[in-house]
């Protein structure tokens, strides 16, 4: 029996196991949905709807009991529900409540005393101990950082990024939460991580990238990694609207 | 005598979609018109059948003009997908506008995204207009692939589908896929006139 597997009067539900996304087309590529404490890395360039899925991601799991927490060092967190409000998903209510946490880790580093640009070895594991101690008094079973990438900028050497990276990776692992790790990279090139390490410390990898179409730009989103669970790894096209937030179906190809 | 016409495509159309699941109809281009008039005629007097319309001949504010105001018995809604790409931006309540006829998934995705709200008791009926005219905006592979995956979905959701392709803008992978997924074929000749 795999570690997250709840037996109650002898009978274990796929909800004790998987974490579902909430968006139904990925949870039919991913065989039910995300093997529940999986780290899994959200890769994509700007624009791709990496912050929509994580926050859909929440949005769902708050609806269904689960509480979780969005770590951003990316943007402002004004600006993150202001661009959240003309969804259907996001609901002001799971905020108000504490199903959903919104924390700008700027604001964080700065109470710690921290330098905001720049993170030496023991600013980012202090950082790290508050965001582990969040999480734990927050008991939080989903858990966004965005991104993974504009954190790691803050380490001025590249040992530096790995040892977080490994510390991070550890972290997560024994907080038995579904966390979502957003990451940056450069468009139009299959790269999962800016810094080459990100990917193995992730079960998981879901990358966004674009197809282009007679010079329009089609959204897609391919499976390319997942531990613990039978995925797809099929491309889809994605769309992305107010009313439904992320949809999927499969990508078309044209052969000519 | 267009009535005559008109009336004579109404009751091919009509018998062919009530029995068969899936109608393709192929015409020469003169008579396009004339189809859409019919179709119109149709739907209206099936008020009791959700109908979607997918234009990519015709933009929707085109069609509102000629037809007037279709939405009115609450019983069709229209996909348009060559309004905004041809920078005629336009909010409508009945009527969503894709912002691409390259943008194949996402008609697919709109289409369903209707349907799924509607009841099991109520007939679904999906006007495609017209497969040809797709073939402007993307290569003719893309074209049958979207169709064949489009019918596999229609067909699991007992969606009646009336596939129009103009014979001048054919080419013959359309014409083989529109032969081979349908399950009746009306052919237009002139001379039916």
């Amino acid at each position: 029996m795999s570690e997250g597997m709840v037996v109650s009067e002898g009978r274990i539900t796929v909800e004790d196991v998987v974490c579902k996304t909430g968006i139904d087309e990925l949870d039919v590529q991913l065989d039910g949905g995300i093997p529940v404490g999986n780290t899994v890395l959200m890769v994509g360039s700007s624009g791709s709807g990496k912050t929509t899925i994580c926050m859909q991601f929440l949005a769902n799991g708050a609806r269904q009991g689960e509480r979780g927490v969005f770590f951003t060092i990316t943007e402002p967190l004004f600006k993150l529900t202001k661009n959240m409000q003309g969804f259907d998903f996001y609901d002001k209510k799971l905020i108000e409540s504490g199903m959903i946490n919104l924390i700008d880790l700027r604001i964080i580093s700065e109470r710690l005393g921290l330098d905001a640009e720049k993170y030496t070895v023991e600013d980012a594991s202090a950082l790290l101990e508050v965001l582990k101690d969040i999480a734990d008094e927050l008991n939080v079973k989903r858990l966004v950082i965005d991104s993974i990438t504009a954190l790691c900028y803050r380490l001025q050497t590249k040992e530096m990024i790995r040892d977080f990276i490994f510390k991070l990776g550890s972290s997560l692992a024994a907080m038995n939460c579904t966390t979502f790790l957003t990451s940056e990279v450069p468009p139009n090139e299959v790269k999962y991580s800016q810094y080459d390490i990100e990917e193995f410390i992730a079960d998981g990898i879901i990358f966004l990238g674009d197809v282009d179409r007679s010079g329009d730009l089609i959204r897609t989103l391919q499976l390319i990694k997942m531990r613990g669970t039978a995925h797809s790894r099929i491309k889809s096209a994605m769309s992305i609207s107010s009313k439904n937030g992320i949809e999927l179906t499969p990508l078309l190809k044209s052969r000519a | 005598m267009t009535n005559t016409l008109i009336d004579g495509l109404k009751e091919r159309v009509s018998n062919a979609i009530t029995i068969n699941q899936s109608v393709g109809v192929i015409l020469p281009g003169n008579n396009y018109s004339d189809l859409i008039q019919a179709l119109f005629e149709h739907i209206h007097s099936r008020s009791e059948d959700v109908w979607v319309y997918v234009t990519i001949t015709r933009p929707y504010e085109s069609i509102f003009k000629q037809f007037g105001d279709l939405s009115s018995g609450g019983n069709i809604k229209f996909i348009d997908c060559i309004s905004r790409a041809a920078g005629l931006p336009k909010i409508d309540p009945n009527c969503i506008f894709i912002e691409s006829p390259a943008h194949l998934e996402k008609i697919i995705m709109e289409i369903l995204n209707i349907f799924r709200n509607i009841g099991d008791n109520v007939q679904k009926y999906l006007i495609i207009d017209s497969l040809s005219s797709l073939l402007i905006y993307n290569d003719a592979q893309l074209v049958t692939e979207f169709f064949t995956h489009l019918t596999n979905r229609t067909r699991l959701s007992d969606i009646h589908s009336v596939s129009i392709a103009i014979e001048e803008e054919m080419s013959d992978n359309i014409n083989k896929i529109i032969y081979l997924r349908s399950d009746k074929i009306i052919k237009l000749r002139e001379s039916f006139i």
